[in-house]
């Protein structure tokens, strides 16, 4: 093929998406109202996700030591803790700062600890630590059971279970509803894909009369789809960066201190935004140019 | 020029259209193909254009065997084709002057050459003032007269009208024909199916007359055509 007409049929491509613009439109719109959709349904389960994580990280593992654990055999338990690798910052309080932190979180009933310094301290050594994955809880509760000088282990199981489960679900349910909108957009765009090529019909085969190659009659069709799928593309990115950035902005404004916290553990668009527009840009180019030649080969059998 | 050896067409309905059909059409003829709805015409043209396969025999066209001619050669042969349609066939969305060069640039021609060969062929056939008008803009016979200026801008030795007045006033059909004897004249072989007598007893061209996918009549063409 000449370099002239591949530029003509470049510009009749970018044309036709004119020349047809009521069709272009549909497309258009229904491929930017099925990434909004798999694009929000993606950012609302990162999103609780993350926040989930949050919850998770929160929570708290203590391990009790025997009581004569001096501050040397400390040391050696915490580099044991570290060998497991679930287990994030162990951090060690002796006696004497347990007894104080009991003490100060006792506020005016703290003299009922006094007398209890030194020999009298009844409380063991311990290391706080914090978990990276609940659902592995206890099997890391066992493995720090099994380090000597460890007495006891507490570690909140049920919030472990229940955490666990919502992960889980809402990992699964998100999947399941992309999976959803993602058949059914699979469906209507083909369709509109469809319409538009039947619509032209009647062009494809004029061109085939006159002695049209057939990839003379499929690169406008190609131009065209992989250009319906970059507009589109960057239309639902455009209106998804500013709908998220909105919603950010309103949940940072809300005072409730339950909901700053969750707003500091939300996700922020740019951190996603290089992905989500490569994924975008490639699904809409790919169902573009995919459904116009699939559609265009239809009417290529004359 | 034109040549069908027993040619036999069986659609997978098991609708029997061309029985042994038996054809010659030379250089520089004008031939009118008549018969009843439903004799083989359409498929004879589907056949003739490489549009549809025959189940048996042979097809020459310019000493080619179509039959035999590879998918991907056939849009060359369909470009020493002129094809003009009863409902004319032209891009609603085009103007006059773009439907025609649309044949010239579906096929590779250089833009210096579409631009000379356009208003070459629109003054041709009495369009010259109208190359920016939209189909939608024009009568049936007009219409009809940018479907063949397509038809012709390619330079065809062969020219196929499938019913080209079907769809216009009488009037103006004899005019259309009468375009087509002139071009004719110029040594473009001309095939046209047609379901209308008078124009073909105007017109003293030899006649083919089909019916149940065979030829029952071949007139030279003396002025002696009657059929019924």
């Amino acid at each position: 093929m000449k370099i002239g007409s591949f530029g003509y049929l470049i510009r009749e491509g970018a044309k036709n998406i004119y020349v047809n613009r009521l069709m272009s439109f549909a497309s258009i719109g229904t491929l930017v109202a099925c990434m909004l959709l798999i694009g929000s349904s993606i950012l609302l389960s990162m999103n609780v996700n993350q926040i989930v994580g949050y919850v998770e990280q929160q929570n708290e593992l203590t391990a009790f030591l025997e009581d004569d654990v001096t501050d040397e055999e400390a040391v050696e338990i915490e580099e044991q803790l570290r060998e497991i690798e679930n287990i994030l910052d162990p951090v060690y309080l002796n006696k004497e700062a347990v007894l104080k932190e009991q003490m100060s979180s006792m506020g005016d009933a703290a003299d009922l600890f006094e007398g209890l310094e030194g020999e009298e301290n009844p409380f063991p050594p311990t290391f706080r630590m914090h978990v990276r994955d609940l659902s592995l809880l206890t099997s890391t509760i066992m493995k720090v059971s099994d380090i000597d000088g460890v007495v006891k282990v507490i570690g909140p199981d049920s919030v472990a279970e229940i955490v666990t489960s919502l992960k889980k679900a809402i990992s699964q349910c998100g999947m399941i509803i992309v999976g959803v909108l993602l058949a059914v957009s699979l469906v209507i765009i083909a369709n509109t894909i469809k319409i538009t090529v039947f619509n032209r019909r009647k062009e494809i085969n004029i061109m085939k009369y006159v002695g049209a190659t057939d990839i003379f009659i499929r690169l406008p069709f190609f131009v065209e789809g992989f250009l319906l799928g970059l507009i589109s593309a960057m239309i639902a990115f455009g209106l998804l960066w500013v709908g998220y950035d909105y919603i950010l902005r309103m949940i940072s404004q809300n005072p409730s201190d339950w909901i700053q916290q969750t707003y500091a553990s939300m996700i922020q668009f740019k951190d996603v935004a290089v992905e989500l527009l490569c994924w975008f840009a490639g699904g809409g180019v790919g169902v573009g140019v995919f459904g116009s030649m699939v559609f265009v080969s239809k009417y290529l059998k004359v | 020029m034109i040549e069908f050896v027993n040619v036999s067409k069986v659609y997978k309905t098991g609708t029997h259209a061309l029985n042994n059909f038996n054809l010659r059409v030379d250089r520089g003829e004008f031939v009118f193909v008549v018969g009843p709805s439903g004799a083989g015409k359409s498929t004879f043209i589907k056949l003739l254009m490489r549009e549809e396969k025959p189940t048996s025999g042979a097809i020459y066209v310019n000493g080619q065997d179509i039959v035999k001619l590879k998918r991907r050669k056939v849009p060359y042969f369909r470009r020493t084709l002129g094809v003009v349609f009863q409902d004319f066939r032209l891009i609603p969305n085009m103007n006059v002057y773009d439907n025609v060069a649309f044949a010239l640039r579906v096929t590779n021609v250089p833009g210096r050459e579409i631009r000379n060969r356009v208003p070459y062929i629109l003054g041709l056939v009495g369009l010259a003032g109208k190359a920016r008008s939209l189909p939608e803009h024009l009568s049936g016979g007009e219409q009809q007269r940018v479907a063949l200026a397509r038809a012709l801008v390619n330079n065809p030795s062969l020219l196929i009208a499938d019913e080209p007045t079907g769809n216009i006033d009488p009037d103006l059909s004899f005019e259309i024909v009468d375009l087509l004897s002139e071009i004719n004249k110029c040594g473009t072989t001309i095939v046209m199916v047609t379901h209308e007598h008078d124009l073909v007893r105007e017109f003293n061209h030899r006649v083919i007359t089909i019916d149940e996918g065979m030829v029952v009549s071949d007139d030279r063409g003396n002025g002696g055509y009657y059929l019924e």
